[in-house]
């Protein structure tokens, strides 16, 4: 018989990992939310809802809420449809689609440090795009596109989109290639045309897909950092500071560990408004446990 | 087919070319401004093909001392964390498989919450803990924390379910122990997964910027995102150097990306089928 001992020595790794670096942090960061920490002394002073009512009153912290959420509702929408047309496109009998497949999905699998690198260079004066606006006759801002409170956010929102689509693609032509094929023989049979195939086929199965990638999209995207660190640090003027970023700055540049951690329960609770109110707007939330 | 669809699919071909050449086009650029010794603005079209090229940059980038560094600290720590999934990885994911135990279904939940938490949220309570356990700015904290993941505990646990079972009851019979059971029968039956773990794994921490940035500080510790990222911080930018070192970060993965696609894809939607 399999030992009781030795099931728990499997179980182990996952124990200490999920209870240390997991758990821990995620109540301590609640605790430190209603505390003041003091880094010289170590003191902790409580401090009550203070930290809460500061960031009510603090403007960067509703700048970066509005930042933020545009980023969010300004690329999903993009991100998600042009993913669903790709996979719908690469699931065509055409030559080379395995290539194609792959070509975008490389943005994916490289580093965003490096990807943004690449864009600051494109997006700079006298870049790639600068060129490209020149050449359509569009007036491009004077210091570069990251330079300028107008085009910065929405320069790294072009990029994201561009990155994250091949991912969200390949999801997608999976669970395209999961509808039954017999589905569209019957449709044919019916004489139905390629729309209403798309419309009454294909878009009902691929429903848990469409909640799983706004899902994980919204996740991912309500925390961007790495873009705004490498390309903008938060400028120009704050046009693209970021709830992370906030994070960041206030709890690892200026040491307000309390109220740094006020600021991500804050965006934790907003994640999960929003990931609830998608799954309930899919009629969906069972299902999780297998 | 008709001759109206065989032009159809001659359209749609090359739309997704173009598509590719939009999708591909930073990558050619990050290359071809490595090669060359000029900035890289465009003033007119003839500036968007390489010209003068020289793998000097290369040359610079390897033979200066951080670099190499940076380098080696990528590998040191992707390897590693690799290493301690594919042990732990497999060794939890086999008990979710095959053993019944107090709070189960609490503890598989766990890993599945893991998995949807925004972990940007606890960079300041974990710099705080790294701090304390005095393991800020070593190779500990680059990476323990990180020897396990919920992701990989669900492949694992998804594969081994669906091995038989008769192979370990034979083991047993023999008088094979747990741990021989695990390690020599299942394992050997699990390299598959196994390997889109490990690739998985060892593409997501060759690439991870934001918990090795926030948790060391000194230069001989960074890792390459890092540096990368920290470069631009302390002088006016040198594109062609830059872009080398970015190029030499990016090799890596799409090498791996040409060899193992079909794996890494598997791994990477390995989560969303289940659902």
């Amino acid at each position: 018989m399999p030992k009781p001992k030795t099931t728990f020595i499997f179980l182990l790794p996952w124990i200490i990992i999920l209870l240390l670096f997991w758990l821990f942090p995620l109540i301590y960061s609640f605790i430190l939310s209603f505390a003041k920490y003091s880094i010289l002394t170590g003191e902790v002073e409580w401090i009550g809802l203070a930290n809460y009512f500061k960031l009510l009153q603090d403007p960067d912290f509703w700048i970066a809420l509005k930042n933020t959420s545009f980023f969010v509702l300004g690329t999903i929408p993009f991100t998600t449809i042009l993913a669903l047309v790709l996979a719908i496109l690469v699931n065509q009998k055409i030559p080379l689609r395995g290539f194609f497949r792959a070509g975008y999905f490389v943005p994916s699998i490289t580093s965003l440090v490096v990807i943004a690198l690449v864009f600051t260079h494109l997006y700079a004066r006298d870049g790639y795009f600068d060129f490209l606006f020149k050449l359509l006759n569009l007036s491009s801002p004077e210091k570069g596109f990251l330079f300028s409170e107008k085009t910065a956010l929405l320069s790294i929102m072009l990029m994201d989109v561009w990155v994250s689509v091949g991912y969200y693609m390949l999801l997608f032509l999976a669970a395209l290639q999961a509808v039954p094929l017999e589905l569209y023989e019957i449709s044919d049979t019916f004489g139905a045309n390629f729309w209403q195939k798309f419309r009454f086929v294909t878009l009902p199965h691929l429903k848990p897909m469409f909640l799983f990638v706004i899902l994980i999209n919204t996740i991912k995207s309500f925390q961007i950092f790495i873009e705004v660190f490498v390309m903008t640090k938060g400028g120009p003027l704050n046009s693209t500071l970021t709830m992370v970023y906030l994070v960041y700055e206030q709890g690892l540049h200026k040491f307000n560990f309390g109220y740094a951690s006020a600021i991500a329960y804050c965006l934790f609770f907003i994640i999960m408004v929003f990931s609830l109110l998608q799954m309930k707007a899919f009629g969906l939330g069972k299902g999780i446990e297998d | 087919m008709t001759p109206k669809d065989k032009i159809l699919r001659w359209v749609l071909f090359l739309i997704l070319l173009f598509i590719l050449a939009g999708m591909l086009f930073p990558m050619y650029w990050m290359v071809k401004t490595s090669l060359t010794k000029e900035t890289g603005y465009v003033l007119n079209f003839s500036d968007l093909l390489p010209k003068g090229l020289t793998i000097k940059n290369y040359q610079d980038v390897w033979s200066s001392a951080p670099f190499l560094r940076f380098f080696l600290n990528s590998l040191i720590v992707a390897i590693f964390v690799t290493l301690g999934n594919l042990v732990f990885c497999l060794m939890v994911g086999y008990a979710f498989a095959r053993r019944e135990f107090v709070l189960k279904k609490v503890l598989f939940l766990s890993v599945i919450l893991v998995l949807m938490i925004p972990a940007h949220i606890i960079i300041v309570p974990l710099f705080i803990l790294i701090k304390k356990l005095g393991w800020y700015d070593t190779y500990l904290t680059l990476i323990v924390p990180w020897v396990v993941n919920p992701l990989g505990i669900f492949l694992m646990r998804q594969y081994i379910q669906n091995l038989p079972k008769e192979l370990e009851d034979a083991a047993r019979i023999d008088g094979a122990g747990d741990f021989k059971i695990l390690f020599k029968i299942v394992m050997p039956l699990c390299k598959p997964a196994l390997a889109v773990l490990a690739i998985q794994v060892f593409l997501v921490n060759w690439n991870s910027f934001l918990f090795p940035f926030i948790l060391t500080s000194s230069e001989k510790m960074r890792t390459l995102p890092v540096a990368l990222a920290l470069y631009q911080g302390y002088q006016t930018i040198d594109w062609p150097h830059l872009m080398a070192a970015s190029t030499i970060c990016a090799l890596p993965v799409i090498i791996l990306f040409l060899f193992f696609q079909r794996q890494i894809i598997s791994g990477l939607t390995a989560g969303a089928l289940k659902q």
